[in-house]
């Protein structure tokens, strides 16, 4: 009996071709979208967190009032401040950077790039920290003037030429001579760095004792909450206003992680979006494709066929068409997913992994089985309702 | 004495439409026996493919009651329903109803699925009938591919499958032209006389009908006069 209805049914579905076919379409198109979608919002979301790891967890970021990251507007710090910290003890060490946009030129090429400097000897010790080495060169050594180090990007994507160890670049009209170049650090902000040590940028730049940003590197086992609110108090002391902040990593994971939460509703709406309208397209599509076969509903219960075994027929019918768009749509999905992973790495958002997702294939599969038994289901079951003499009329 | 396999009773059927009301069928009381060659002849919209759908429980009476081999079929649920009349009660219409994504052979075999028959006894009863109606060459063509009268032969072979106690024809000639058309009469009057077959027929072909053993004339939702002499009843067509 099933096997009847189910060779009844996968013949219907040959012989209407192409009825099929733009069925089956709509369903991969609504799939595919919900997982690319999702695939992709996931992705993003892991990447975010791996890179936060890339912080640090025992750092310390002390910033002017609203600083929001390396480059922005930013006032108030100076050197003194980075004393007052550095006095309290407790710390391995501590850092601190400026940086400035400015014209970079190497043969004849001019281009403008953000160029950040640290002081000499701790840039060695700030990026070892998160395990970042250079791929060709050295860092600074002490009292290391007009030198340069390159992130990986910024080496090989900003000139026409590439940048090599021994090369010159100038800096606002300055000479440099690059000694080092980073290894990848796997986003396009970190890998397109220009590092100097700071005394030649408060050459350059004019700024004798600016600071945008300060790091502590807290020493094993200190409490960072406790020390946080040292440095408030010291800082509020010393220079007697607040116009700054100290941010541990766990604020900082609050504030990406509010970021996040953005992000998440976009994409989540979107995917929620992409359901819907992949749900009506699939049900659209059935719908008219039920419809149309009123007359042979008629038919079939003229010569004995139960509205029962009409709806079965037409379950296993939409139920096959779900499940094969769903299949479809999956690999659509995820070969888009992949896509945009790659489209990413090759922008030098190298962080971007797309990963395969077993429950979301498995619910990417069950969505379309059960959307398109459903909507092919319920126009079914209304034209079994009908009198044979009503549904055999049906034109 | 005859058995009545079928029995209309007081039967009304009534159309409402917005404001008004049309009465299809107006109290029609008729027994049609086992074995019998019963035509309903009538002018358009007198009311004769109502009254066979009531008969083939395609459609519900307004009012009185149908008895088919004894059963009140007014009182049966749809499923119940349709399990008889898929047994009961083979189909033959004007515009053939096949299902056109079918071959000739799944076609006949249809009836038998729903009745649950296994695949070899609904491969060889097809076959049989399929050769019956003369078609054992068509067997493999798809509906869609075949002409009028072939279709027409395809029906007669569906509705024979479930070995039916009635073959309800409506118009069966209606679509084809005269010469297939005496050649599907043929048919309906070789199942008659040779395999003793109860059909009730609407026609227009008045001509094309031979051997029926009784006629009734149909005016205006009222059985008007039932007659053995169908010449009678053909008159009274022509005269109206
Ligand atoms: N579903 C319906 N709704 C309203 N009126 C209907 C409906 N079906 C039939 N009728 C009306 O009932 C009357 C009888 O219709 P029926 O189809 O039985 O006529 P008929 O004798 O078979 O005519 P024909 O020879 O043209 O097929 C007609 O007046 C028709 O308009
Ligand atoms: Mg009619």
């Amino acid at each position: 009996m099933i096997q009847d209805y189910i060779s009844l049914a996968i013949g219907n579905l040959k012989h209407k071709r192409v009825r099929s076919l733009l069925t089956i379409i709509g369903i991969v198109i609504g799939i595919g979208a919900i997982i690319a979608l999702i695939s992709v919002s996931q992705g993003l979301e892991n990447s975010i967190k791996e890179q936060f790891e890339l912080f640090g967890k025992d750092r310390i970021l002390i910033g002017p009032k609203g600083f929001q990251g390396p480059g922005t507007v930013s006032e108030g710090l100076t050197t003194k401040d980075v004393d007052t910290i550095e006095n309290l003890g407790e710390f391995e060490y501590v850092t601190y950077f400026l940086s400035r946009t400015a014209e970079i030129e190497r043969k004849n090429q001019v281009k403008f790039a953000l160029a950040t400097s640290y002081p000499a000897e701790d840039v060695e010790k700030a990026f070892g920290d998160i395990d970042i080495d250079v791929k060709s060169g050295r860092f600074f050594t002490k009292g290391e003037k007009f030198s340069a180090i390159l992130g990986s990007r910024a080496a090989s994507e900003l000139f026409d030429e590439d940048v090599r160890v021994r090369n010159k670049i100038k800096i606002a009209g300055s000479s440099f001579e690059v000694i080092g170049i980073l290894e990848n650090i796997g986003n396009p902000q970190d890998d397109n760095i220009i590092i100097i040590p700071i005394e030649a940028a408060r050459e350059i730049f004019n700024e004798p004792d600016k600071v945008e940003g300060i790091m502590a590197q807290v020493k094993p086992g200190v409490d960072i909450q406790e020390t946080q609110s040292r440095i408030e108090r010291a800082l509020k002391r010393a220079r007697d206003d607040e116009n700054f902040q100290v941010l541990t990593p766990t604020q900082i994971l609050e504030q990406i992680n509010q970021v996040l939460g953005v992000v998440q509703v976009v994409l989540v709406g979107i995917a929620a979006i992409s359901l819907v309208v992949g749900g009506i397209g699939i049900m659209n599509s059935m719908y008219t494709s039920v419809l149309e076969r009123t007359k042979e509903i008629g038919i079939m219960k003229a010569i004995g066929a139960k509205n029962k075994d009409i709806l079965l027929i037409f379950l296993i019918e939409s139920g096959f068409l779900g499940i094969i768009g769903g299949f479809f749509g999956v690999l659509l999905g995820l070969g888009i997913g992949k896509l945009v992973g790659v489209i990413a790495f090759q922008s030098g958002f190298q962080f971007l992994k797309i990963e395969v997702n077993f429950s979301l294939i498995i619910f990417g599969l069950i969505f379309a089985f059960f959307v398109g038994m459903i909507s092919g289901a319920i126009p079914a079951y209304q034209a079994s309702k009908l009198k044979p003499v009503d549904a055999l009329k049906y034109e | 004495m005859k058995k009545a396999i079928i029995k209309m009773k007081d039967l009304w059927k009534t159309y409402h439409m917005g404001e008004t009301t049309l009465d299809a069928l107006k109290e029609i009381n008729l027994e049609i026996y086992q074995g019998e060659f019963f035509t309903i002849l009538g002018h358009s919209g007198s009311g004769k493919s109502t009254m066979l759908n009531m008969v083939g429980s395609l459609d519900l009476p307004t009012k009185g009651k149908i008895f088919l081999d004894g059963i009140d079929i007014s009182t049966l649920h749809e499923s119940d329903l349709a399990q008889l009349r898929g047994k009961k009660i083979g189909l033959v219409f004007q515009s053939f109803n096949l299902i056109p994504s079918l071959t000739a052979l799944e076609n006949v075999s249809l009836p038998m699925i729903f009745q649950g028959q296994d695949k070899n006894t609904r491969d060889s009863k097809s076959k049989e009938l399929l050769s019956l109606v003369g078609l054992s060459s068509r067997m493999t063509h798809k509906a869609s591919q075949l002409s009028g009268g072939e279709k027409q032969r395809v029906a007669i072979a569906r509705a024979l499958s479930n070995n039916p106690e009635v073959i309800l024809a409506d118009e069966p000639t209606g679509n084809l032209d005269s010469k297939t058309g005496a050649e599907i009469m043929n048919i309906f009057e070789d199942l008659h006389k040779n395999h003793n077959r109860t059909i009730i027929m609407v026609t227009h072909d008045i001509g094309l009908v031979k051997g029926s053993d009784r006629s009734c004339y149909l005016s205006d939702g009222k059985i008007i006069k039932v007659s053995k002499n169908i010449k009678e009843i053909k008159e009274m067509v022509i005269k109206k």
